[in-house]
């Protein structure tokens, strides 16, 4: 049996987005979760789950559901994982609403990945990994490093240009500038992107996402319950998480290739679409990179080709397949993957406002693609009929 | 340069290859059965499922797949260090073993450039593998 089109989201919120909160990821938690409520038309008393992922940086679900007054959780799930994870807690609430097992289930991310726990990783304690102790004696210990790395080959292998990172940066800044959740809505051009300091070559400041201290709250329930709820449902269509490409020697040599590559055809073998039928996608832009390797490895274009696709304005709002409408983790903020499904489930109930993709009926929204971790996870969601 | 920058901090697994690159021995785990290294250091061998592995010399030579220059001190012991580059180097002995290393030259690496071993000892107890070029000897300053 297919998971296809078994769950619905029917509630999102969120905190805004800053460089400092002033509050605890509970508070943030709280915030979100109690607003996705509200936007689903649902009382708190109604959840039974509760889904979260985090990497030793934010609240238990167990604390988060006492102190919102649930007394016996059906569901929780609290995930270690970085943003690979991220849209992978979703599709796992699906199986247990499709199981039976829960009726209501709110995935949450809440950090303070700027104030507290940064998320670049500077100033911040070794991540405790298999590969850290290979990697940081040398200097070598943050993401931005390591999705540099990536970056560079992919470069030197098909060409990749500094202008076709660039272009991304200046599309989702565009983007960004319609959406008054984003964080940084100046436009920008090609010139300031390329002005912008060196973080770790190939990778500018611009290059890199926000941290950001927020937290964001989607409601999953089964699509019967969904249609009596305030919100027109969008439909978890397809539900897919992976892992593959590692550290490890695993013959998987290709520093160019994600693990996203290996779990799409399954995900969209799934939803039984193709690329494209995705009217909209909101692809993980931790880095700029992130964004170019996964129009590759999702199949929006050949292997190799994505600069020159980007730089087609394919990916732009108006174009083909727009991404990252809201502005992405580079402009709007890096709420840790969970921000891709809010603007995913806004594109689909047609109420972006100003960035609205027309007759948008099919998103993808994706985590992490996997170079790091090794793991990636992705929803394809669609308007309820 | 400051001696605050992170030491390897071996596991069960990774105590031999930590303890041989200290006394100057370059060496990963080969495996008894199927002849595949594996790395990183761990009991199975994930080709043929074998537990049995003995500690094997490398040739110390590779190629240079990627690298970055890193200008922003993500701790504070690399304050003084930035800029640097750092390489990952594709093993000349298996395809699938990817390291990651400090690099040896007055000058950027160039893609698929050949390199070997530079085995620099960061203090008693622990020696780093480096890469510097096949092509030329690292005049050490």
């Amino acid at each position: 049996m297919s998971l296809r089109n078994q769950a619905a989201i029917v509630g999102i919120g969120a905190t805004e987005f800053s460089k400092n909160s002033g509050v605890s990821t509970l508070t943030l938690a709280q915030r979100a979760i109690m607003a996705a409520l509200e936007d689903a038309g649902l009382e708190p008393a109604r959840v039974d789950g509760l889904a979260t992922f985090r990497v030793g940086d934010s609240v238990l679900p167990m604390i988060l559901a006492q102190s919102l007054g649930i007394k016996d959780l059906h569901y929780w799930l609290d995930q270690f994982a970085g943003g690979s994870g991220s849209h992978s807690i979703v599709g796992q609430a699906a199986l247990a609403i499709h199981a039976g097992v829960a009726d209501y289930i709110v995935c949450y991310r809440s950090l303070n990945a700027r104030s507290e726990f940064r998320m670049g990783g500077t100033g911040r304690p070794l991540v405790d990994a298999v590969e850290t102790q290979y990697q940081a004696p040398f200097g070598y210990f943050t993401p931005p490093q390591q999705f540099a790395m990536a970056a560079k080959a992919h470069m030197e292998r098909y060409g990749t240009t500094p202008e076709q990172l660039g272009a991304i940066a200046v599309q989702q800044r565009a983007h960004a500038a319609h959406n008054e959740r984003a964080m940084m809505r100046e436009p920008i051009t090609l010139d300031d992107y390329l002005a912008s300091r060196w973080i770790v070559e190939p990778f500018r400041l611009l290059d890199c996402c926000l941290e950001t201290d927020g937290a964001v709250a989607v409601v999953v329930t089964s699509p019967e319950r969904a249609r009596d709820l305030k919100q027109r449902p969008v439909l978890i269509r397809g539900a897919s998480w992976g892992s593959g490409q590692t550290l490890f020697s695993n013959e998987q040599p290709d520093p160019t290739r994600t693990s996203a590559a290996d779990m799409a055809p399954r995900l969209f073998e799934m939803a039984g679409v193709t690329p494209r039928d995705i009217d909209v996608a909101q692809l993980y832009d931790c880095f700029t990179y992130s964004v170019l390797v996964q129009l590759e490895d999702y199949g929006f274009c050949a292997k190799g080709e994505a600069g020159a696709f980007i730089e087609s304005g394919a990916t732009a709002l108006g174009g083909t397949i727009p991404v990252n409408t809201h502005g992405g983790f580079l402009s709007e903020g890096y709420v840790h993957g969970l921000n891709h499904v809010y603007e995913a489930v806004s594109q689909l109930r047609g109420n972006a406002g100003e960035r609205q993709v027309q007759g948008a009926e099919i998103a993808l929204s994706t985590s992490q693609p996997g170079y790091v971790s090794g793991s990636t996870s992705a929803l394809l969601l669609q308007r309820d009929a | 340069m400051s001696d605050d920058r992170p030491l390897p901090y071996p596991d069960r697994d990774s105590e031999p290859y930590w303890n041989a690159l200290s006394k100057g021995e370059f060496k990963l785990q080969r495996c008894d059965d199927c002849d595949a290294f594996r790395w990183p250091p761990r009991a199975i061998c994930n080709r043929c499922h074998s537990f049995r592995a003995s500690w094997s010399s490398l040739s110390g030579r590779g190629r240079i797949l990627s690298w970055t220059c890193t200008h922003q001190a993500f701790a504070p012991a690399y304050r003084d260090a930035v800029p640097y580059i750092v390489v990952q180097v594709q093993l000349a002995e298996q395809d699938d073993i990817l390291m990651i290393g400090g690099w040896r030259a007055d000058r950027e690496p160039m893609a698929n450039e050949a390199v070997r071993v530079h085995l620099a000892k960061r203090n008693d107890d622990f020696t780093l593998p480096d890469w510097e070029p096949e092509s030329e000897l690292y005049s050490r300053s």
